[in-house]
């Protein structure tokens, strides 16, 4: 039987999976409520994080929080990048072939780090303040297991402030209903859209940071599985809904810590779970926790 | 003989009433208009026989069996078919896939017999190229059988997507703005034309028609839409001389200027 | 002249096995493994151009379905003593462990079992559309996959299975791709075929002619998941092992390629993609060798040839949309056209 301290513990770990979650499931329904396109290549924008932040400590001798900064900004820079060179030019084409371009950014992203970082797992640099651990009672659990959920509201709050509340973040809503009207608007779209890839990148960039710190071994795949499930995070709580995306990633996070817990004979499964939550979702409620159902013109 | 009956038909979205208490019947060879402003909700009232959207609340009978709701491809298969206001044919396919495909709903070989071309689906396959061929010919098209679909004027597009609709094999015809778009001379045929189909394939017409003139020459009775509402219903005559109907077009409200 | 036409299809065939018969017996095993391949991803190509390009769904499942049939079959036509060997860890499940048959049963049971696989997540997937049917049917895939690594007792789990005999010959997948090709060509071009492609152009309007699009589209993607099964069990049994790793996002990204550079909704630019992508896959193994750039030195990792791979993919979607065909076909007629003649027969027939 499972005690109180060891669930405690559990929750904990769900909460800050759940937090990792939530940050990069963010950049995804940003992305889908602008473009309607799920950006395959977010995953593996947020493993180039992790890279960018290793040879900022490892390479260049940087102090951790300049590493982590810079590695944020540069992530930032590459969302755009990917933004302008492989969505831009079809934002009129079919659908089909904008998520195939996605697929093929994805692949070269990955593909590109491993010719570049080598095949091979890297060890991230760990960060003593971060990583003691505190007692709680007869609990004892790391201190990143409350910084990333901290980290996480802080910048939840933020980007809501922005999004809700400043100039910028009015553009992107416009964009987001309606890009065509925007534009005949005045908002400059191209820049508006620049933005939010630059926003949700930078999100996934905190939160590939604290996952490599979580998960201290970063290779050019680790991002396909977080990028799938934040992605499935995003469907749950209704894509296009930030809100949504979070509580999405903290069911998902929550959800999966859980259920290996308490039924360790399915712990082989535990990447299925993701998927089959996301398909029981989409199936029944495709819109999500909080979506609203879009009627289609005839 | 009532083939159509569409009875106390509201068609709810959100919170707002797009068609309300909409009432119809359509006996064996009429031509019925269904006229408002723009969005008025005709459209929408085509959407709900055709299975499109399913009505918020009441009835649709096609020859005595209950319609509502129902999936569009079994509504069309009983035999009820559409053109749609925006032109909707198969664009990159030819003139002729167009119409073949329009037979497929009753097509009786499985993807077995029609991939091994066994005898059965080659029957039925010449049958339906002869149909479709036909078909062609009346409309004017046969010529251009090999051409995209998207190549064709638009006129002729409108009289694809006709020639399609009576592949299905219809008893009832829905036509969504028919004469948008045409010139004075392609809206005259278009007058004989109908005539022409619905006597030759013993059809009931309900159309959506903003063409006055093609309207009033054409229609036994007449439908008028506004805001949702069915706000007059009669003879051309008698919905020409119709204070209401004036109204609502020549505008007490100026959004519709 | 139809039969003139069907004359010259039956003659390009036996010309094809003759060639087939001179590569058996001249080229070395290298190369005949490389032939083996092209003629393998024909049938893969196609059988995801069935799904994506014909009937316009755009599913991203195909490596679970190659998957069901490459262990159905290597599990079909594996020798009890391999079986033996293989299964140290646990031991295989009976009456599996002593069941074996003659490698077309294995194969054709394989694509039978992909094909109810399809059939099972097509039925309530396919009322999806777009990217949501992209991620659901991705998501199926990943399930299968997971589901292959943890029954140990049928499929060995993540140590995979080795030692399956290597019955894919020239003859068996040359074969197979010849009937692929006229089966799934002559299914595009019947009444179903036009059906396929009226719910690519416009689900809207394909419904109101009457097509049921649940029951087209599930037939579409079943019949495409039966030929990914097939393809599956001719290349577990090319390479002799297969493992749950192989069957990753990364299969259906490279069948992907090829449909896309082919041309989504052509066969003639599936046979010839195919081809291109296998050969130059090989071609541009040397790129994973050892390369020297500034001061770095890579060693042989596989990575360069998959960043060639993975631009292709991007600079034919963005800059070169149709690929090679688009939607053309090689026909007979357009092959006499091209040899200056008039047209033999004005419009209508396509094939």
């Amino acid at each position: 039987m499972m005690n109180l301290s060891t669930f405690m513990q559990h929750l904990a770990n769900g909460i800050s999976l759940g937090s990792l979650y939530a940050l990069v499931a963010i950049g995804y329904t940003m992305v889908y409520g602008t473009l309607r396109l799920i950006n395959f290549a977010h995953g593996d924008v947020f493993m180039m994080t992790t890279y960018f932040a290793f040879y900022g400590i490892s390479m260049f001798m940087l102090p951790w929080y300049v590493s982590f900064i810079l590695a944020i900004i540069l992530t930032a820079a590459l969302g755009m990048l990917l933004e302008k060179g492989a969505y831009r030019p079809l934002r009129d084409a079919p659908k089909i072939s904008i998520m195939i371009s996605a697929i093929g950014a994805s692949f070269l992203l990955e593909n590109l780090a491993t010719v570049i970082f080598g095949g091979r797992p890297k060890a991230f640099p760990s960060v003593k303040l971060l990583m003691d651990s505190i007692n709680i009672g007869s609990v004892s659990i790391q201190r990143l297991t409350f910084v990333i959920p901290i980290v996480t509201i802080v910048f939840l709050i933020g980007l809501l402030y922005l999004i809700n509340h400043t100039k910028t973040g009015m553009a992107m809503r416009a964009v987001a209903k309606d890009y065509e009207t925007a534009g005949i608007m005045g908002v400059n779209v191209n820049m508006t859209i620049s933005q939010t890839f630059a926003l949700g990148s930078a999100l996934a960039a905190v939160g590939g940071i604290m996952w490599g710190l979580k998960f201290p071994q970063i290779a050019p795949l680790m991002g396909v599985m977080p990028g799938l499930k934040a992605f499935i995070a995003a469907v749950i709580g209704g894509i296009g809904n930030i809100k949504g995306a979070v509580i999405g990633g903290f069911i998902l996070g929550i959800g999966e810590i859980m259920i290996v817990a308490f039924f360790p004979s399915l712990s082989g499964y535990r990447d299925a779970f993701a998927f089959i939550f996301l398909i029981v979702i989409l199936l029944f409620k495709p819109t999500g926790i909080t979506g609203e159902k879009i009627a289609e013109k005839v | 003989m009532t083939l159509l009956e569409v009875k106390n038909v509201s068609m709810i979205f959100g919170g707002l009433t797009a068609v309300k208490d909409f009432n119809l019947t359509l006996s064996k060879g009429e031509i019925v208009a269904l006229i408002g402003p723009n969005g008025a909700g005709k459209t929408t009232a085509f959407n709900m026989i055709t299975g499109v959207y399913k009505p918020s609340i009441g009835q649709i009978s096609f020859k005595g069996n209950d319609i509502t709701g129902c999936r569009p491809d079994l509504i069309t298969k009983q035999g009820i078919a559409r053109t749609f206001q925006n032109i909707r044919l198969f664009k990159d396919l030819t003139v002729l896939d167009n119409v073949l495909i329009a037979n497929h709903l009753h097509l009786k070989s499985n993807f077995l017999e029609a991939t091994l071309k066994l005898p059965r689906y080659r029957r039925e396959e010449k049958e339906i190229r002869e149909k479709s061929l036909g078909l062609l010919e009346k409309v004017g098209l046969v010529n251009a059988q090999s051409e995209k679909a998207s190549s064709l004027p638009y006129g002729m597009q409108r009289r694809l997507e006709i020639a399609r609709a009576l592949a299905t094999n219809p008893e009832v015809l829905l036509l969504d703005e028919p004469a948008a778009g045409m010139n004075p001379k392609e809206t005259d045929d278009l007058t004989e034309f109908i005539y022409q189909i619905r006597d030759e394939f013993q059809l009931s017409i309900f159309m959506i028609e903003h063409h006055m003139q093609v309207v009033m020459g054409i229609s036994d009775r007449i439908t008028v839409f506004d805001h949702g509402v069915t706000i007059a219903e009669g003879t051309p005559y008698e919905i020409q001389n119709n204070q209401k109907v004036i109204e609502a077009y020549l505008g007490v409200a100026e959004d519709y200027a | 002249m139809k039969q003139k036409k069907t004359l010259l299809t039956v003659i390009s065939i036996i010309v094809l096995f003759i060639g087939v018969y001179f590569a058996d017996q001249n080229l070395d095993a290298y190369k005949t493994r490389i032939l083996n391949l092209c003629a393998i991803y024909v049938v893969l190509g196609l059988s995801m151009n069935l799904i994506n390009g014909f009937t316009g769904l755009f599913s991203l499942g195909h490596a679970g379905f190659m998957a069901v049939g490459a262990y159905t079959t290597a599990i079909l036509t594996m020798p009890d003593a391999v079986k033996g060997q293989n299964f140290f860890m646990v031991p295989m499940m009976k009456p599996l462990d002593t069941m074996h048959m003659p490698f077309f049963f294995a194969l054709l049971i394989g694509g039978i079992l992909a094909g109810v696989v399809g059939y099972l997540i097509g039925a309530p997937a396919l009322r999806l559309r777009g990217d949501y049917l992209a991620i659901a049917t991705l998501g199926f895939a990943e399930i299968i996959r997971v589901i292959f690594t943890n029954m140990q007792t049928i499929t060995n789990g993540a140590l995979g299975l080795k030692g399956i005999p290597e019955s894919s010959n020239l003859w068996w997948t040359f074969g197979v791709a010849v009937v692929t090709v006229l089966f799934i060509g002559s299914l595009i071009n019947s009444s179903y075929g036009r059906a396929f492609k009226a719910i690519r152009e416009d689900e809207i309007a394909a419904e109101s002619m009457g097509i049921s699009l649940f029951k087209h589209k599930v037939l579409a993607f079943t019949i495409g998941a039966f030929f990914a099964g097939i393809g599956g069990g001719l290349l577990g049994n090319l390479l002799g092992t297969i493992d749950p790793l192989m069957f990753r996002f990364f299969l259906t990204f490279n069948i992907l390629l090829i449909i896309i550079l082919g041309g989504m909704g052509s066969i003639t630019g599936t046979i010839i993609s195919a081809f291109i992508i296998t050969i130059a896959g090989e071609a541009l193994r040397f790129l994973d060798e050892s390369i020297t750039i500034g001061n770095f030195v890579i060693p042989g990792i596989s990575g360069m040839r998959m960043v060639v791979f993975s631009a292709l993919l991007m600079i034919v979607v963005l800059f070169f949309n149709h690929g090679i065909m688009g939607t053309n076909e090689f026909t007979w007629d357009k092959l006499f056209n091209k040899f200056g003649r008039k047209p033999l027969v004005k419009g209508g027939n396509k094939q």
